[in-house]
């Protein structure tokens, strides 16, 4: 806002704050008096650099509900206990309706709570102990809670059970926290979810599954026999799903009476009254019921939401939202005319905000690697239907343009880009790009679903209903598609791979032998001797996280048990299984996430250039100046950045290593199977783990040192390292076969907010696209803020609060990511189209 | 080397490393033990330069074509 006063910001139009670029007022003056009163009455749940904003708390009432039912049921298989639980929290749990809103269900008892998911793991629950200004008051008395709880919990959590059962070599390197993050538990997942199977209302799951119990009951009266055994086990799981199929419905209902008593008893304003009312036709039809129009399949859509967060910590959120729901518009919109244009953009936006609002306690390790967000909720928009055609509708504009007026960083899009797209569509995709909110990021639809057939075997048709099952990797929306957990421990600190290659296996950062001993780098003869090494530290360091994935998702429904998403998913109803029980037919959609990839590329450029081919220094040189982390090498650091060949700059030199990387590790990822025997791709990409691992990651031959963040994304050159333009940049990254060689790749890139203003700007933008297409890049993703803006709102936060920024696989709001995350995107290279 | 604020004089690795936010550069953040503000240290001479506040940028703009045209925000 600079020096102008609020008097003179009130004046300007609309379109002289656009020509300012002022994208957040531009949004306060253009959306509805309901969109900018529910906006700005919403918490911030993301953790501001790795803290809560003042004010959060976290919900005690849940946990505590939660536990003394399932205490009373002691004893019960655990998915039936855990259904009983989760009704009694249903049953019980404060709800409350925000003024103005018209979409319901929260995650928690009041809306500045979030949620602390206490039967994960027990190291995770006493980190609260230490996060100050989240207990709630009085605070003695939480803290008494909290103790109650953790006592009880500990040793009981699906994490604490897996540890027994884990090798303890491969338990204390993981914990070790050097080489990857994450659970191996549905414990903290997310799920893909087919929402023309959920449709049909819980009333007819329910009836569905009324129908397989009788069916089991009449077969086990049959003539004995081994075939019939198992079926014991089917009925207290169906049990557990009709409890909570039940229960979820009542909890709707509650919804419902609450809205009605406030309408019949409470409320003056007629026009409120009427929404009222509305809400509650609303809650008493869906879930139970099909949804008949846009109000209600929202409605239906984010109880789903919610009721999947109650029973765990759905970390992303698995979504197309303008494909289940454009119909819905449509019908409402454009035939029956039953709601303006205007009036769906309400429930859009508000849909938008709902689901920012949602909150999620997490660990500060996890928090510091997902920086001003809860969660990566990326929701994917475009694309096409199973038969090929243009998948995009009036929804898909709808909530771009929802976007724009709400501005929140969560959830963010992915649009699936194909050939087929409309202009108009195109454009919407663009303005928000132009508006600064780095979203969405493109993707290449014909690319992706070739790859997630090659990679996998899904049939076309189901290939082509994929979601983004968290910020990068496609999953189809089908019966044996949806991957109900998404085995986040597989996710790998990649430049631990060069780092270990040069160290022997140890790790210099943590003092343990990690990897296998491959020998003294000072003593291999020449660069194939190296890269052999780093060869099989890649290998060692994806077997260890995918094997602990692996068995933590075959124990899962022993350890965790999910009744509510199984009894949402078909085939899980249909088996009388646990959703996460691998043996129901699912396909397989496993991928291991790379963090910190490039460095390999650089780092081995950089060795074979300057060690073998030129022997400019020896390997003795190298490896005192990294054990010095370059202190006192300066000159030679510097000539290792700016003189060895860099990723992004179509250099073959450094890009056929970067090619040869990738075919090695796919060549790996068909020998690692996951539980459904299908393969294990790599994913590179970062959320902010470059900033994460920076402290974890000791002095690499790319010239970087410990504690300087790594490059921020997953195949984007480091930052200010691509010299040579955007189209060097596409040119390096469509050396390798986006199909084949990976499961998808993150590039980031940041274009000038100047040079892309106006209709040039979206024509250069578009042959830009055209460019990134007709290489085969699967993604790509754009910040479009300037320098002055971004270092501006560094120096005067609190006037800069809505300036959003693409980090990696997500958006943030600048001022929540911390100082060094901040920096390290004002660093990236801004590139200039045309 | 010597604090350019406090004045504090030590061997330059007693100045805790921060980052190097541009791995082109020989400018690197570090932060004085005694007064705990964070420095511009020129590596290669190993030099305090200037004590860093928010919104400052001791190595420059970024790399590219920003500063084409000024996009300030008013």
């Amino acid at each position: 806002m600079g020096q102008r006063t609020a008097q003179t910001e009130k004046a300007l139009s609309v379109d002289e704050l656009a020509n300012r670029r002022e994208w957040w007022s531009v949004a306060q003056k253009t959306r509805s008096k309901r969109l900018d009163y529910l906006r700005k009455g919403v918490w911030k749940k993301g953790a501001i650099g790795g803290n809560y904003a003042p004010g959060i708390k976290i919900d005690l009432t849940l946990p505590q509900l939660f536990t003394e039912k399932w205490q009373e049921q002691e004893g019960e298989p655990i998915m039936l206990q855990k259904a009983h639980a989760i009704a009694h929290v249903l049953d019980n749990i404060p709800i409350f309706i925000t003024d103005r809103s018209q979409i319901m269900g929260y995650i928690g008892s009041a809306p500045h709570q979030i949620v602390w998911h206490w039967q994960g793991i027990s190291m995770v629950n006493e980190e609260i102990y230490n996060e100050e200004g989240i207990i709630p008051e009085p605070e003695e008395e939480s803290l008494e809670i909290l103790a109650t709880l953790n006592d009880y919990w500990g040793g009981r959590t699906a994490v604490d059970k897996l540890a027994r059962i884990l090798d303890p070599e491969d338990a204390v390197k993981f914990m070790s926290g050097a080489i990857g993050w994450g659970t191996p538990t549905s414990a903290a997942t997310y799920s893909t979810k087919d929402f023309t199977y959920i449709f049909k209302g819980f009333e007819a799951l329910l009836a569905e599954i009324e129908e397989r119990m009788e069916e089991t009951e009449q077969k086990l009266q049959g003539n004995p026999s081994p075939q019939l055994l198992p079926l014991y086990d089917k009925l207290p799981r169906w049990e557990a799903m009709q409890i909570v199929l039940e229960a979820s419905i009542r909890y709707a209902k509650r919804y419902a009476r609450l809205a009605r008593t406030l309408a019949e008893h409470f409320e003056s304003d007629p026009t409120r009254k009427e929404e009222l009312l509305r809400i509650a036709e609303t809650c008493e039809r869906v879930p139970a019921k099909p949804p008949r129009n846009l109000q209600e399949s929202l409605q239906f859509d984010h109880f789903v939401q919610v009721l999947a967060r109650y029973e765990t910590f759905e970390g992303a959120w698995p979504h197309r939202p303008d494909y289940v729901h454009g119909p819905y518009y449509d019908k409402d919109v454009n035939q029956e005319k039953r709601l303006t244009k205007e009036e769906a953009l309400d429930l859009v936006g508000e849909h938008l905000i709902r689901t920012y609002e949602v909150g999620i306690f997490a660990p500060k390790w996890a928090r510091e690697g997902l920086q001003g967000i809860t969660g990566t909720w990326v929701w994917t928009m475009g694309g096409v239907k199973p038969d090929g055609s243009d998948a995009c509708n009036d929804m898909t504009i709808a909530y771009m343009q929802a976007a724009r007026l709400v501005r929140v960083s969560n959830p963010t899009f992915g649009f699936r880009w194909h050939p087929k797209v409309k202009d108009e569509v195109l454009r919407e995709c663009f303005e928000c790009i132009r508006h600064g909110l780095g979203y969405p990021s493109m993707r290449n639809d014909p690319v992706l679903v070739a790859n997630t057939v090659h990679w996998y075997g899904h049939p076309v048709e189901e290939a082509r209903t994929w979601v983004h099952q968290a910020c990068m990797s496609p999953c189809p929306t089908t019966k044996y598609g949806c991957q109900p957990m998404r085995m986040a421990s597989a996710t790998a600190n990649c430049a631990k791979m060069i780092e270990y290659a040069l160290h022997d296996g140890y790790d210099p950062v943590v003092n343990m032998q990690m990897g296998p001993k491959t020998g003294d780098p000072r003593q291999f003869k020449d660069f194939e001797e190296f890269f052999g090494a780093w060869v099989k530290q890649m290998e060692w360091l994806r077997n260890i996280l995918v094997r602990t994935v692996n068995l933590g998702r075959v124990k899962d429904p022993e350890f965790f048990g999910r009744p509510f998403l199984s009894a949402i998913y078909e085939r899980a109803v249909e088996t009388g299984t646990d959703a996460c029980d691998p043996s129901n037919g699912e396909r397989g959609n496993a991928w291991v996430t790379g963090f910190t990839w490039v460095e390999n590329a650089d780092s081995l450029a950089a060795i074979k250039k300057f060690v073998y081919d030129e022997k400019k220094y020896t390997m003795d040189q190298l490896m005192e100046a990294l054990n010095a982390n370059w202190v006192g090498y300066e000159e030679m650091r510097l000539d290792f950045v700016k003189n060895a060949p860099k990723w992004g700059n179509d250099d073959d030199y450094v890009d056929d290593l970067m090619v040869r990387c990738l075919r090695e590790v796919s060549r790996h990822a068909k020998e690692n199977k996951c539980p459904s025997n299908n393969n294990w791709p790599l994913l590179p990409e970062n959320v902010s783990g470059n900033i994460h691992y920076a402290n974890l990651v000791g002095a690499l031959p790319n010239g970087r040192r410990l504690g300087d963040a790594l490059y921020d994304g997953g195949i984007s050159p480091g930052p200010g390292l691509d010299k040579k333009g955007p189209t060097a940049v596409l040119k390096s990254c469509g050396k390798f076969d986006h199909v084949t060689d990976g499961r998808a790749f993150l590039l980031n890139q940041r274009l000038s907010p100047t040079q892309l203003s106006g209709e040039k700007g979206y024509q250069l933008w578009k042959a830009y696209m055209k460019t990134w297409a007709d290489l085969g890049l699967d993604h790509v993703q754009f910040n479009m803020v300037d320098d002055a803006t971004l270092r501006a709102a560094q120096k005067d936060p609190e006037k800069y609060q809505e300036v959003i920024v693409r980090v990696a696989g997500y958006s943030a709001h600048f001022v929540d990511i911390s100082r060094k995350t901040q920096d390290n995107i004002i660093q990236r290279t801004v590139q200039g189209l045309g | 080397m010597k604090c350019t604020e406090c004045a504090f004089e030590a061997p330059i690795g007693k100045f805790r490393y921060l980052y190097n936010a541009r791995i082109d550069s020989s400018i690197s953040m570090r932060q004085c033990p005694q007064c705990e503000q964070w420095l511009a240290v020129d590596e290669l001479l190993g030099e305090a330069q200037d004590a860093v506040h928010p919104g400052e940028a001791p190595w420059g703009k970024s790399a590219g074509i920003e500063g084409l045209a000024g996009d300030s925000q008013g």
